[in-house]
């Protein structure tokens, strides 16, 4: 009773903590923590982006220790997911049994996002709790939007999938858990070993199970490594260029490391960042892309330049955190103006609104028939979407695309 | 009593002053081009030219200031106008006993970047000042602009339209769509969104001077201590240095004047040609009797 009233604290404290981004300021760092210390984002992300400055992975260490002497401690004390999900099995006495028809796949999907992450791929990163926790509160946002709530979709889903089949996840599906039985292993052998000697003295032969398990072990690896290589090779591939990214996105591999946590969207003070559904292919399912807009018609909202909040807040390392020179520099996308829409061009009329708006100076004003109508230069612009939020045109006669070569330079 | 007095000798000065400006050698309109650096004192010595602030603000007015706070840009930039100047009215304002102060603006940058980065937000510490965006919701009342040739209706702040003396303090600058932002522009930065998309739409030097014609401030003070020559609005862009606040009550003769520190004709600005067309004010350079004053 003690020990579930403590988990109902942790849980508890996660959720204000993963709500953070409501605080002022000050308190969001320790919104950015509970996806971070998980050793599955951390180290698979940081492994799979190639990218190890600024050691963020060294977040995931603490967690990573203590699967290595106490294995899946952390999972039946802390997890705040995992106690949700058990609270919602009790709900189902009836269903207690059911998990022993249930294949355990925990171990198996920690090896597949491991090895793939080591091929640069890695898969099913998503699948982590403390990622699925904190995407549900990515749901609580301004302005609300019901596209933002298919973060939330993850942590309704395993709550669903507990009812039905009480401890599926925790005992069977969850790669995190998986990922501590892995690592708990060599010291827990070594452990009964030596205990093994105690009582009888004399060398024990490595018993046929050993060589077993980590034939397994070598082959699991092995072959995810595979399929993330495949994976990659077939979806990572260079920059998608059918949507817009946060300024911050890495070009190659950007919907393997990105983990839903919903963290950037959240971040965004302008609200333009949501999930996106469908357009970057079906591995792209909930990834961050920018919506400009139309959120509030009296209110221009655009990527402002020398906000830099989403990239700071990525667990994973597909948003790589960024300064404001670096910001400056960074194309979420490029400008086109259509002529037959925009007033000055079709209408002679004095506008240039986007000219006025544009942070980076690359709308350049050339005269027509006595009247200064916009065009853009490529070069400067950095597609902030200013432009775009601001057109008078109905329909809207500036528009920001995907560059060329995908979001980034 | 002193002060009852002195308030007396104020406005008896007031009254006597204004006319005898306005009516020197058949001109139709007074600007007062105060040339300095000190922004406090060039505004007090301006407005004690047009007869001083009891003339504009009386005892328990609701007091409405329009500077220019759209953009994020800092003060030495230009893109807003001076905080100090702000600050200054603000004070005199309290001192001539304004019941409430709202500087309601509808910046184009966030206001959350624009406001402090004006030095604006800052400057307003301490005074009983309101600066803030105001709510899309109901924040905005729409009127009707009976002598408007397009701008028919607009979304016009209720702290603008409630107020018992209005005061116009844009920033002079240069302006992509507008050719200079000055005061008749600087309405832009107050009415609603959806408002000033339309003026872009249907033809925005008419629709400028349309709005002239429903909201007539009782003072323009606008500050030309520096003014951005190219990539106006917003900037960074060139600078140059007046030194200058101009101060009228005619927002078009403030505006006309304005017009000759960027080497242009009043008359090559469409909503100053016309708003003299449209008898907002006077236009004419030759029919405005300029006041210089050095601080």
């Amino acid at each position: 009773m003690k020990k579930n009233l403590i988990r109902l604290a942790v849980f508890l404290l996660c959720a204000v903590l993963a709500l953070s981004l409501f605080l002022p300021d000050g308190a969001k760092p320790f919104s950015l923590l509970l996806p971070r210390i998980s050793p599955l984002l951390s180290f698979a992300g940081a492994l799979g982006a190639r990218r190890f400055a600024g050691c963020l992975c060294l977040f995931g260490v603490p967690l990573l220790l203590l699967a290595f002497f106490k294995q899946r401690w952390f999972c039946w004390h802390l997890c705040p997911m995992g106690f949700a999900a058990e609270m919602a099995g009790k709900l189902n006495k009836r269903g207690m049994g059911r998990i022993r028809r249930v294949p355990t796949l925990n171990k198996a999907l920690a090896l597949l996002v491991a090895g793939s992450a080591v091929a640069g791929y890695p898969l099913l990163l998503w699948l982590d709790p403390l990622c699925i926790f904190n995407g549900f509160f990515a749901a609580f946002r301004k302005p609300f939007l019901w596209t933002s709530c298919a973060t939330a979709a993850g942590f309704v889903l395993i709550l669903i999938v507990s009812v039905a089949v009480p401890n599926i996840w925790c005992h069977r599906l969850c790669p995190l858990g998986g990922l501590q039985e892995l690592l708990g292993m060599p010291w827990k052998r070594f452990k009964s070993r030596k205990n093994a000697q105690k009582t009888a003295s004399g060398n024990t032969p490595p018993s046929p199970l050993d060589t077993r398990a980590s034939r397994r072990l070598f082959l699991g690896i092995l072959g995810s490594g595979v399929a993330g290589a495949g994976a990659r090779a077939a979806l990572g591939g260079g920059g998608e260029s059918s949507v817009l990214r946060p300024p911050g996105a890495v070009k190659r591999s950007f919907n393997a490391l990105c983990a839903r946590c919903g963290n950037c969207m959240r971040a965004c003070p302008y609200g333009l960042l949501v999930p996106d559904l469908g357009k970057s292919g079906i591995d792209g399912l909930c990834t961050p892309v920018v919506a400009f807009r139309h959120l509030d018609p009296y209110q221009e909202q655009y990527c402002f330049q020398d906000c830099k909040a989403c990239t700071e807040v990525c667990p994973t390392g597909a948003l790589v955190p960024l300064t404001v020179e670096q910001k400056h520099k960074k194309p979420v996308g490029i400008a086109v103006v259509d002529q037959g829409k925009c007033v000055a061009w079709a209408e002679k009329q004095y506008c240039v609104v986007c000219q006025e708006y544009c942070p980076y100076q690359a709308v350049v004003e050339v005269e027509r028939n006595g009247v200064m109508c916009p065009e853009i230069d490529a070069a400067k612009c950095r597609g902030c979407g200013a432009c775009e939020s601001a057109c008078p045109a109905d329909p809207i006669a500036i528009i920001v695309t995907p560059c060329p070569g995908g979001s980034g330079k | 009593m002193e002060l009852q007095r002195r308030e007396f000798i104020k406005a008896a000065v007031a009254a006597g002053t204004a006319p005898a400006l306005a009516a020197t050698g058949g001109k139709q309109a007074t600007v007062v081009v105060v040339h300095g650096k000190d922004l406090a004192k060039m505004l007090n010595l301006g407005v004690a030219k047009l007869g001083g602030w009891g003339t504009f603000i009386h005892k328990g007015d609701k007091v409405a200031i329009k500077p220019n706070v759209a953009w994020y840009s800092t003060p030495a930039q230009g893109g807003n106008t001076a905080p100090e100047l702000v600050r200054e009215c603000v004070l005199q304002a309290e001192k001539a006993g304004a019941e409430k102060i709202d500087i309601p603006e509808n910046p184009c940058s966030p206001e959350k970047k624009a406001f402090p980065q004006s030095g604006v937000q800052d400057a307003l510490k301490g005074t009983k000042a309101r600066l803030f965006r105001p709510s899309a919701r109901d924040g905005y009342r729409e009127v009707t602009v009976p002598k408007g040739k397009i701008c028919k209706t607009a979304e016009v702040p209720n702290e603008i339209l409630d107020a018992d003396c209005v005061i116009n303090m844009p920033v002079a600058k240069h302006h992509s769509g507008a050719t200079l932002s000055l005061s008749m522009k600087n309405w832009m930065g107050s009415i609603s969104n959806t408002t000033r998309r339309g003026w872009h739409r249907n033809g925005l030097h008419q629709c400028i001077a349309d709005f002239s014609t429903f909201l007539k401030p009782k003072l323009v003070v606008i500050d030309a201590s520096r003014i951005m020559l190219d990539h106006g609005p917003q900037g960074p862009g060139t600078l140059a240095y007046p030194n200058e606040v101009i101060l009228s009550t005619d927002p078009v003769a403030a505006d006309a004047y304005a017009a000759t520190l960027f080497k242009l004709k009043p008359f090559d600005v469409g909503y100053i040609k016309l708003g003299h067309e449209m008898g907002i004010g006077c236009g004419d350079l030759s029919k405005i009797d300029i006041v210089r004053i050095e601080a």
